[in-house]
C-alpha cells in the first residue's frame, strides 16, 4: 500500500465536521442519527409525519461531499470500498425515507390533501414540503382524469373522493421514550375511564398510535 | 340481479392477486350499461311518482331507492376495479422500471398506459426537485449489505460497460462479481440472477 498516508486529505469525518460547524453546529454523526430517527418514525407511523427536509438536505450534501472525496482516491485503495459502502448505506437511508413518504402520499392522497388544506387555512406549518405537495396535487389530478375517462359513459353519480382511504391511526406502535412524559392517555376508543401511563426516560412500550401521535411529532418519543 | 357483473369484475381482479389480469373491456362496458339502464328507469319512475302524487298517490319511491343503491354499488365497484389496477401498475413501475415487459403491457388499457407515463413523469419531476441535484428513488430499493454481489447471467446480454469504463462480456450462465449499484437494474430486468 503505497498511499496509506493519504489519510490527510481523506479525513472525511473531520472535514465534514468543520464544514457543518459553520452553519448547523451538528456533527455528521448527529445528522445521521436524526435521519435514522426520522426514517424509523416515518416507517412505523401509520400517517404521514411533519417533514424533516432540513435533515435530508444536510445529509444529501454530505453524501455528495463524501463521494467527491472518494472519487479522488485511487481505485486500488481498500478504504475506497469501505467508504463507498458507507455512502451507499446513507443514500439508502435517505431514499427509503423519501419513498415511504411518497407511498403514504399516494395511498392517502385525498385524506392528506384535506388535512394539508386545513393546515394552510389555519396558517399552521405544513407536513409536506413544497415539492411533495406539488406531487400530491399532480397525483390526485392524474387519478381524477383517469377515473373521469373510465366513467365518462354517464354523469358521475358518485364522487370517488367521498370515501377516501384513511390511515389507521389506532394501529399499535412500538416506541421508546427519549425523556420523561407524564400522563399519556391510553385511548381505548371508549370515552369512559381512560387509563393514564407515565413514561420514564428510555422506557419502551406498545401503544396505540393516536395516543402518542403528538409526542412523536414533538420528538419526545420515537418509534422503534 | 343488480350488481352481479360488477361483483364478477372485482372477483376477477382479486383472484389475480399480484398479477395484472387483462383489462376486461366487455365487462366494464356491461356494468356501465347496467348503470345507465338503472338511471333511466329511475328517472321514468320518479317522473311517474311525481305526476301521480296529486291524483292517486301512486309512488315508486321504494323501487327507485333500491335501484339507486344498485347504481351506487356498481359505481363503487367500477372505481375499485380501476383504482386497484392502477395500484398494481404502480407497483410494477417500481419493480420493472420505465419499460414494462410486453406481456404486462398487453393487459393494460390505453388510459392505463397513459396514466403509467404520467406517473413516471410525476415521479421524475419530484425526484429532480429534492436536494440540489435531485435523488434517484428508483434504485437502492433494498438496504445495501455488501458493495459487491455475485450474480449469474440468465441470458446472452452482450457487452456491458461499468461506471469505471471497463467493459465486460455477459454470456448466458456466466458468473460475475459486480458492484451492486450497477447490477440492480439488470436484476430487475431479469438479465441477472442474484446468488445469495
Amino acid at each position: 500500500m503505497e498511499n496509506l498516508n493519504l489519510s490527510d486529505d481523506l479525513d472525511l469525518e473531520n472535514a465534514l465536521q468543520d464544514e457543518n460547524d459553520e452553519d448547523e453546529q451538528l456533527t455528521p454523526a448527529e445528522v445521521i442519527e436524526l435521519m435514522e430517527e426520522a426514517w424509523l418514525n416515518e416507517k412505523f407511523a401509520p400517517e404521514i409525519l411533519p417533514h424533516k427536509f432540513d435533515v435530508v438536505e444536510c445529509l444529501l450534501g454530505q453524501i455528495t461531499y463524501m463521494e467527491d472525496n472518494i472519487q479522488n482516491l485511487e481505485s486500488k485503495d481498500f478504504r475506497k470500498t469501505i467508504h463507498q459502502l458507507e455512502v451507499d448505506r446513507l443514500r439508502f437511508l435517505v431514499c427509503s425515507y423519501l419513498r415511504t413518504r411518497i407511498e403514504k402520499i399516494e395511498a392517502y392522497c385525498n385524506h392528506i390533501m384535506k388535512q394539508e388544506s386545513e393546515r394552510i387555512s389555519k396558517g399552521e406549518d405544513q407536513y409536506l414540503t413544497e415539492s411533495e405537495f406539488q406531487f400530491l396535487k399532480d397525483f390526485i389530478q392524474s387519478l381524477d382524469s383517469h377515473f373521469e375517462k373510465v366513467t365518462s359513459f354517464t354523469v358521475v353519480t358518485e364522487d370517488w373522493k367521498s370515501q377516501p382511504v384513511v390511515p389507521n391511526v389506532h394501529s399499535f406502535v412500538f416506541l421508546k421514550s427519549k425523556q420523561e412524559v407524564e400522563g399519556v392517555i391510553i385511548d381505548d376508543g371508549r370515552n369512559d375511564e381512560n387509563d393514564l401511563v407515565d413514561l420514564d426516560k428510555g422506557s419502551q412500550l406498545i401503544i396505540s398510535y393516536n395516543s402518542v401521535a403528538n409526542l412523536i411529532k414533538k420528538g419526545d418519543v420515537h418509534l422503534i | 340481479m343488480f350488481g352481479e357483473k360488477a361483483c364478477d369484475l372485482i372477483k376477477e381482479l382479486s383472484r389475480a392477486e399480484d398479477n395484472l389480469p387483462a383489462y376486461n373491456t366487455d365487462l366494464v362496458t356491461e356494468v356501465g350499461n347496467e348503470i345507465k339502464v338503472l338511471i333511466e328507469k329511475n328517472q321514468e319512475d320518479a317522473q311517474i311518482s311525481e305526476d301521480s302524487r296529486a291524483s292517486d298517490g301512486l309512488s315508486y319511491i321504494s323501487t327507485v331507492k333500491i335501484r339507486h343503491a344498485a347504481v351506487k354499488r356498481n359505481f363503487r365497484c367500477l372505481l375499485a376495479y380501476h383504482y386497484n389496477r392502477l395500484k398494481c401498475i404502480r407497483t410494477m413501475r417500481w419493480e420493472f422500471g420505465s419499460i414494462l415487459p410486453a406481456d404486462i403491457k398487453v393487459n393494460m388499457s390505453a388510459t392505463e398506459s397513459e396514466w403509467f407515463t404520467k406517473y413516471s413523469r410525476l415521479m421524475t419531476q419530484y425526484m429532480r426537485s429534492v436536494g440540489e441535484e435531485g435523488v434517484n428513488l428508483w434504485v437502492d430499493l433494498k438496504p445495501p449489505k455488501a458493495l459487491y454481489i455475485e450474480v449469474r447471467c440468465l441470458v446472452d446480454y452482450g457487452k456491458f460497460e461499468l461506471n469505471d469504463g471497463s467493459v465486460i462480456f455477459l454470456k448466458k450462465h456466466s458468473r460475475h462479481y459486480l458492484p451492486r449499484s450497477e447490477c440492480e437494474e439488470l436484476i430487475r430486468q431479469g438479465v441477472f440472477y442474484h446468488i445469495n
